[in-house]
């Protein structure tokens, strides 16, 4: 391994962010910029919450379900993301030692197979928020409705399936004419 | 013969489990002479609030849970969980589900299931680590574990810092200092493993809260039970089942109770701090059965019913 | 479909799945799922779907897999994970295996407060993987030690899935506590044994270089002092009860960001670049996990475990034949169930058997949290490979679980040494 390759190796995976083709294409700044954000909030509710009860002897009311709300979105908000870059966790065993010619086609195959599981997923979520709704579901303190949060995830997963067709195109058609 | 999955979120060794729905499970089997037989699953299927809708949509026959754990949903269960209701499990448990059959049901909450039982756990007391529980400021300032449902509003009126957590998490609470005490009846400190974790208990007559639970069936699965059936598992739940229930929490209080004898020792409420926290609490107790009332149920007529029921109960 | 209701033939289909290259969350959640339509219908299946994917992600334990992945890159981005390779080069240079050795210490030492075996596996491939490829350690080495390492935690007191056990079995916490002392440390041990066996025998190519004078090492140690304050400061504020495990992932990460802006490595893209990777990240875990637990739930319904039961004693009926079936049994399930999921569908059958046959239940917790330690490095399912998978994605997931394989073989000499030597459990808390 040359010095060179050591140096960047020891700053860790680059980010994929500026690395990324599309980074300058909204989509992807977009999601990086509403999961950030939600991150950044779920650090600072921890924090005000620890330093409220120590200082003020007042605990953030509701730091836990905020929290529990937001950790749900930031998954959800991920998917898209990590179908837009192909990322998910495959084992490679097998499918390394594939003919060229074949993964293209296999590629496509499992494409179809992920975005109907996906498509379940998020007919089931938005059904799962109608019922919910139907008994006015509320955070324990602050009473926020808990519904909206299953719609967003519902879109969220309903994109994904969109984002990992449209992958799974794009890449064949780049194989069928390379 | 028609089989029956029971979901469970506890762990087997828990009373609610070993000394409720096992029995039931075995009284439903003997009084149906062998037609129903419901099983228990091994694991949990969701995480504990998921498992009223589990029942509602088929994913298990019967499910058992807390009310409280799903805020927004049940506004009845309000009436049960007032602080200062009693001492007994049973009489309180007994008295609930009566009430429920006569006056509450009227408002829907649970048209989606077939009710087996509705019941309560005993008194919820106080329990610190260190530092004495004396006078009406007893837990003023003091952060305590609590649960959802009232005691979360009873803590904070009554001056304390709520930390919240599931109750598996309390030991890890205590332990690590993050909370100074809990709120929990006799059984659950026992049960959690708490008593080496605390110092100093206070009893408050009639508890300082409650906490309502339900044991429910699947409507569909129940209308396919033929009549004879359906009449032999209504003879062994209801009210009967609601007291085998108030008991089991009774003995489990008084095993817990017992438990602490030399480790933790527990004062009574006085008079003073008694009037003190009456009054404080008010303003809780109006809010709750407000709530009660916006479902279109004459709420004091509730309460009176439920008060004379573990009166008559008690005597 | 139908075929589907045995849990067995679920199982070969899933390995199928995997075996052509399906997502790994994809082939868990479409086996869980039809498995459970085969069992109790398409509504209450769907609808159980949707339980576990919205519900469990609300989770607010699960809370510390984001806010500890992003301590870990803020860490990157802060530049201290460069000054740690250079103070672990300047004292560890001319020894082979050493880096790796240091890791497995470091991972045991963090995941044992703070608890997530995940999380660890995490946080400390941020810091310590950069270091361990620079010192030219293969990939499969490197990240195998990181895996193995996180596993430590849930077994060095404090331990959540002890209180667990101990809840679940009424047994007594702070023995359990105290039992888990010795195995851990002998895991340790083990994992150091590992590595050294694998640099040996393997013949890798590792740099060493001449010992360093002492004054040079000790001014090595200045770039990490960010490093130590954020570790002293994650892992005392916990022991001292100042904040929850949970709550010291939030404050972790705070720490860290703060400490990127001291180091002048504060840029909003460079920060929104890390905050995106570490939500990508929680993705992939999150659905995994959704995946695993709805395959969990397929084979709950199915009556694995009722099965089981019956399997005990085809060896014979003493406690030897049925203790090494049940640890026969641990090992094929925990190359397939998440752990702690595993522990909830068997232990409630299998303690009234072990506890008949003579065996003391401290000692059984201790049993059932090693074998739950190896489910998370064994293939195919194994969520701490997943997690240095997911965290690294120029690493393929095969490269981990070849270099885990020593590490599991250790794992099961110490699960022996423990059946064979009960008193390395229960000395401890005999003492008490
Ligand atoms: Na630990
Ligand atoms: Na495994």
């Amino acid at each position: 391994m040359s010095e060179g390759t050591a140096e960047k190796l020891a700053d860790g995976p680059v980010s994929p962010v500026d690395a990324g083709p599309g980074y300058r294409r909204w989509p992807r700044r977009a999601l990086a910029v509403i999961s950030g954000l939600i991150l950044l909030i779920m650090m600072a509710l921890t924090a005000v919450d620890v330093v409220g009860r120590y200082v003020l002897n007042s605990p953030l009311i509701g730091a836990t379900e905020l929290t529990e709300l937001l950790l749900v979105s930031v998954v959800f908000i991920g998917l898209p993301a990590v179908c837009l870059d192909d990322e998910h966790v495959t084992v490679d065993l097998v499918t390394s030692a594939l003919p060229d010619w074949i993964q293209p086609f296999r590629k496509a195959l499992l494409a179809v197979i992920t975005a109907t599981v996906l498509a379940v997923i998020a007919w089931r979520l938005w059904v799962h928020a109608d019922q919910i709704a139907s008994y006015n579901a509320v955070t324990n303190s602050l009473r926020l409705p808990v519904a909206p949060v299953a719609r967003l995830c519902a879109a969220t997963t309903a994109a994904s399936v969109l984002i990992t067709l449209y992958v799974a195109l794009r890449d064949l058609r780049t194989a069928l004419k390379g | 013969e028609t089989k029956l999955t029971v979901a469970n979120w506890l762990p087997p060794s828990h009373p609610l489990v070993s000394e409720v729905i096992v029995p039931m499970t075995e009284s439903i089997a003997e009084a149906t002479g062998g037609n129903v037989v419901p099983t228990i699953l091994p694991a949990p299927l969701g995480p504990p609030p998921a498992h009223f809708d589990f029942a509602v949509n088929g994913v298990a026959d019967i499910t058992f849970g807390v009310q409280g754990y799903s805020p927004g949903r049940f506004k009845t269960t309000n009436l049960a969980e007032l602080p200062f209701l009693g001492d007994s499990a049973e009489a309180i448990s007994v008295a609930y589900w009566n009430t429920w059959e006569e006056m509450l049901k009227g408002a829907g909450e649970y048209d989606d299931v077939k009710v087996l039982a509705l019941f309560t756990h005993g008194p919820g007391e106080i329990f610190v680590k260190e530092g004495d529980l004396e006078g009406p400021d007893a837990i003023k300032g003091k952060k305590l574990r609590v649960g959802g449902g009232i005691v979360h509003e009873v803590a904070t009126t009554l001056g304390a810092v709520p930390v919240e957590g599931p109750s598996s998490k309390a030991y890890e609470l205590l332990s690590q200092g993050v909370a100074d005490g809990i709120l929990f009846p006799y059984e659950s400190v026992n049960f959690f493993g708490l008593i080496p974790q605390l110092n100093k208990g206070l009893a408050v007559p009639g508890g300082l809260y409650n906490t309502s639970f339900y044991i429910v069936m699947n409507k569909a699965k129940w209308e396919s039970l033929s009549a004879q059936d359906q009449k032999a598992i209504n003879s062994v739940t209801g009210e009967a089942l609601a007291r085998v229930a108030g008991q089991m929490w009774d003995r489990a209080d008084a095993k817990g109770k017992a438990a602490m004898d030399g480790k933790l020792e527990v004062a009574t409420a006085t008079d003073a701090q008694m009037e003190a926290w009456e009054t404080a609490l008010k303003p809780v107790i109006d809010a709750k059965m407000e709530e009660l009332a916006s479902t279109g149920i004459d709420a004091d007529a509730a309460l009176e019913h439920l008060k004379a029921g573990i009166a008559a109960e008690t005597k | 479909m139908e075929m589907l209701a045995s849990w067995p033939v679920g199982m070969a289909v899933f390995f199928a799945l995997l075996l052509v290259g399906l997502p790994i969350s994809i082939a868990l959640t479409a086996i869980g799922l039809l498995g459970t339509v085969s069992i109790i219908g398409w509504t209450p299946a769907l609808s159980l779907l949707s339980t576990t994917f919205f519900e469990q992600g609300r989770n607010y334990s699960l809370s510390v897999l984001p806010l500890f992945l992003m301590m870990g890159n803020f860490v990157v981005q802060s530049g201290i994970a460069r000054d740690l390779y250079d103070a672990a080069h300047a004292w560890l240079r001319h020894r082979k295996g050493g880096l790796a050795m240091a890791t497995v210490i470091a991972c045991g030492g963090f995941s044992s407060v703070c608890g997530s075996s995940m999380a660890t596996a995490a946080t400390m491939s941020k810091i310590a993987l950069p270091s361990m490829r620079r010192f030219g350690y293969p990939d499969d080495l490197s990240t195998a030690s990181i895996a193995a390492g996180g596993t430590l935690g849930i077994l060095i007191p404090p331990s959540v899935i002890l209180v667990f056990y101990g809840i679940m079995t009424q047994q007594d916490i702070g023995k359990l506590f105290l039992a888990g002392i010795l195995p851990g440390l002998l895991g340790v041990i083990g994992y150091a044994l590992a590595v050294s066996i694998t640099v040996k025998f393997r013949g890798f190519d590792l740099r060493t270089e001449d010992k360093l004078p002492l004054g040079t090492r000790l001014r090595a140690l200045k770039g990490t002092a960010g490093a130590m304050v954020l570790f002293t400061f994650v892992m005392g504020g916990i022991y001292l009860g100042v904040f929850t495990p949970t709550e010291s992932a939030g404050m972790g990460a705070a720490g860290a960001l703060l400490l990127t802006v001291l180091s002048r490595k504060f840029t909003w893209r460079a920060t929104f670049a890390t905050l995106f990777d570490s939500a990508k990240t929680t993705a992939m875990m999150f659905f995994i996990l959704f995946g695993a637990l709805t395959f969990t739930n397929y084979v709950n319904l199915s009556g694995m475990t009722a099965d089981m039961q019956a399997f005990l004693t085809i060896f014979g009926d003493g406690p030897v034949p049925v203790i090494l079936t049940i640890l026969c049994i641990y090992l094929v399930l925990g190359c397939v169930l998440e752990g702690l999921s595993m522990i909830m569908l068997t232990v409630p059958i299998f303690y009234p058997v072990v506890a008949s046959l003579g065996f003391d239940l401290i000692w059984f917790g201790i049993f059932v949290v090693v074998i739950t330690e190896i489910s998370y490095i064994t293939p195919p399912v194994g969520m701490n490979a997943f997690v240095l998978r997911s965290v690294n994605r120029d690493v393929e997931l095969w490269t981990i679980f070849r270099g885990l394989g020593a590490f599991v073989a250790m794992d099961v000499v110490r699960i022996i040494l423990l059946i064979a030597f009960p008193g390395i459990v229960l000395f401890l808390p005999s003492q008490m």
